[in-house]
């Protein structure tokens, strides 16, 4: 009992050393964030003196919630998906962009909202290794054809990605799908269709599982991320990935509300979406800028053919808004699908 | 809602709930959904109605933007904007909304809805999910402990037998599993079951099948390694009660005359039973709480409760859901705990034989 009072203590005692801690931001790991900090991160203390830290998190926004409501804020800028940026802006979970600092011309169309700055785009899109399948899909619906193309294949466990896909699978022009989508009978036909092909049918859940599905011949085709299917690729992965087969979005800086670094975390944004630093990081990874100026660079292009944006215009961009309408009734209709 | 639309809710609650809501109701939601967007605290409210009703956040975000152009009579406005405006059902589910208390969660936890009319009815069949759910989670958790008890019972007669050192190398080798990560032994089944691992190598080897079996994604692997994950959770507190037994229970026995079989089935098993109650116990609520290793070497079948608990906490950040399931899940391991202690006649559990 006395330990656990002295316990309480200290805790008490540390918590007013967090206001003092350092400005933090937090990605999504792995060796892209390692690549971040010696281009990106780094240069920003070094042109600004600002000593930074940074942290790696799963892409689950519940603690960033959490954080905010307890007004113990101990993240100050996070890289964030479009849906949970939106809903996150709306509920005020994050600070708007200061529009004064970020330099809002130097992203794509699309690039910038009200609390969100284009940080890098990604992508799915349909890998397959060519040393077991020499041949395999090269549209949606090739893929849905399992006479012609044998095999287990691995989707994303869940709605979004997985319905359009499965229109498209069904025949439905990429330009349409939303639009269908939308409808009772549009929902219908993406379940249906996903019944006609469930025995052939995988659902991965952590972003790696499908190359090492693959790898492991437990399924002949996968939609993967594309960054890591490339990185497989430049690892020396025998994989064939198709481009035309892409959905696409992009994931943005944010900072987080309440912030006590808040006006450093905005100097940050502008800087880690400078062209010169990310065209450093460009040269060490095959990242898809935000920022047109690295995006449309010629250079950076043609030293990454894997880079999705030169192949950004094969693909469907996500559509945020609709998900975040239709998806909490689409998700749990997912999910009692998969459990039938 | 009270702190969003607390004028809205005030004029609603005055309404007798016939036809449409008085033009103060019209003109209190288009104020404060204008300016809740302003304010960025319209997500909380624009969810909670979505969740009820899908589209119901486009049309507050579509009026909410809209708010600054629209003019009174706002009973005319609003549906001009939006027919949904004009539909009775709209405004009645706002005002159930309203109220301090709701029973949405509770109620779709168990894969029910309440109509328009207030009528309680079952889902859809397209969107029922939590029933099944419910149902495998204690299904997969009962096995689980089952097995557990049968397989661990053994291995703690034999612990407690045992003489230094020997016991406590024993009970080294059930602890050191037991300390290690539950998500590296539940990785190691999935490397160990995958189409082309050591276990369908030595199967094909051995002729006992002519093709890779699929193993991962499967119920039987679940059940596998979760019953590994859990066997030393029921093994220690058995091994606990076994070793503190009084032998002179047993020499009493067999001074009374008691052959070996009779002094273990009458004196020695009934009391080492706390003990396996206790583990019986442990393993069960572990079980049902159970997510990291039916995630990873589970297919879309396998999944238990605690996964989409996990799923509407950190994912789609819909903690009413969370917690709806949260208080089920609760009351079931309640539940079978409870029928535990009466079937065994209120035995402490894992009492000191």
């Amino acid at each position: 009992m006395t330990r656990l009072l002295l316990l309480l203590a200290a805790l008490v005692i540390a918590m007013p050393a967090a206001a003092q801690r350092e400005l933090t931001i937090v990605a999504g790991g792995g060796q892209l964030q390692d690549h971040m900090r010696r281009t990106l991160f780094e240069s920003f203390t070094q042109r600004t003196g600002v000593p930074l830290r940074d942290s790696s998190y799963d892409y689950n926004v519940g603690p960033i919630r959490a954080m905010v409501q307890a007004r113990n804020v101990t993240w100050d800028v996070v890289m964030v998906e479009a849906p949970d940026l939106i809903r996150g802006c709306e509920d005020g979970i994050f600070e708007r962009i200061d529009w004064s600092v970020v330099n809002r011309e130097k992203f794509l169309p699309g690039g910038t909202t009200t609390c969100g700055a284009g940080a890098i785009g990604w992508g799915v899109s349909v890998f397959r290794d060519v040393s077991r399948n020499p041949n395999g899909p090269s549209n949606w619906q090739e893929f849905w054809d399992v006479q012609r193309f044998p095999g287990r294949r691995t989707l994303r466990r869940g709605a979004r990605m997985t319905l359009e896909i499965a229109l498209m699978g069904d025949g439905v022009p990429a330009a349409e799908v939303y639009r269908v989508l939308a409808t009772p009978a549009g929902q219908q036909r993406a379940f249906a269709a996903l019944d006609r092909i469930r025995p052939h049918l995988h659902f991965w859940t952590g972003g790696q599982q499908p190359i090492e599905l693959v790898n492991a011949g437990e399924v002949a085709f996968a939609v993967g991320f594309v960054g890591r299917t490339a990185n497989a690729m430049r690892g020396g992965a025998r994989f064939d990935l198709n481009w035309d087969t892409l959905l696409f979005s992009f994931d943005y800086w944010a900072v987080v509300r309440g912030s006590p670094h808040a006006a450093n975390a905005m100097r940050l944004i502008e800087h880690i979406t400078n062209p010169e630093p990310l065209r450093a990081l460009s040269e060490v990874w095959p990242i898809n800028p935000v920022t047109a100026a690295v995006a449309n660079d010629p250079a950076v292009r043609g030293r990454n053919p894997l880079m999705m944006s030169n192949h950004q215009h094969r693909g469907l961009q996500i559509d945020t808004e609709f998900w975040l309408d239709q998806g909490p009734e689409l998700e749990q209709r997912f999910a009692a699908w998969l459990n039938r | 809602m009270a702190e969003t639309l607390p004028r809205t809710r005030a004029a609603l609650a005055a309404w007798d709930g016939e036809g449409l809501p008085p033009e103060a109701a019209f003109a209190a939601m288009a104020q404060e959904l204008g300016a809740a967007l302003e304010e960025r605290r319209i997500g909380d409210v624009s969810q909670r109605l979505n969740f009820e009703r899908t589209g119901m956040r486009a049309l507050l975000l579509r009026t909410a933007r809209a708010a600054p152009r629209l003019v009174a009579p706002y009973a005319e406005s609003l549906p001009a904007l939006d027919p949904r405006w004009a539909q009775p059902e709209t405004w009645q589910l706002i005002r159930r909304a309203g109220g301090p208390t709701t029973s949405l969660y509770l109620l779709r936890a168990l894969d029910l809805t309440r109509m328009p009319d207030g009528a309680i009815r079952a889902v859809d069949p397209d969107q029922a999910l939590f029933r099944t759910l419910f149902l495998r989670t204690l299904w997969v958790s009962v096995i689980v402990t089952l097995a557990c008890v049968l397989l661990g019972w053994p291995v703690a007669a034999a612990i407690a037998s045992l003489r230094p050192p020997w016991s406590s190398t024993a009970l080294l080798l059930v602890l050191v599993p037991f300390w290690s990560s539950v998500m590296v032994r539940s990785t190691a089944w999935f490397a160990l079951l995958q189409r082309e691992g050591p276990v369908n190598d030595l199967l094909l080897l051995l002729g006992v099948v002519d093709a890779p079996l699929q193993l991962v994604g499967t119920r039987f692997a679940v059940l596998l390694a979760t019953i590994h994950v859990l066997l030393p959770v029921a093994i220690l507190p058995m091994v606990g009660v076994m070793t503190r037994l009084d032998p002179r229970h047993l020499q009493a026995a067999a001074s009374l005359g008691a052959g070996p079989w009779l002094r273990f089935r009458r004196v020695w098993f009934p009391l080492s039973l706390p003990g396996v109650l206790a583990g019986a116990a442990m393993t069960f609520l572990l079980a049902v709480g159970f997510y990291i290793t039916p995630a990873l070497v589970g297919g879309e079948r396998d999944q238990l409760v605690a996964w989409f608990i996990a799923q509407y906490l950190n994912r789609d950040v819909n903690w009413g859901m969370a917690a709806a399931l949260s208080v089920y899940l609760l009351a079931m391991a309640g539940a079978v705990m409870a029928l535990l202690r009466v079937l065994t006649g209120g035995m402490p559990v894992g009492a000191r034989g």
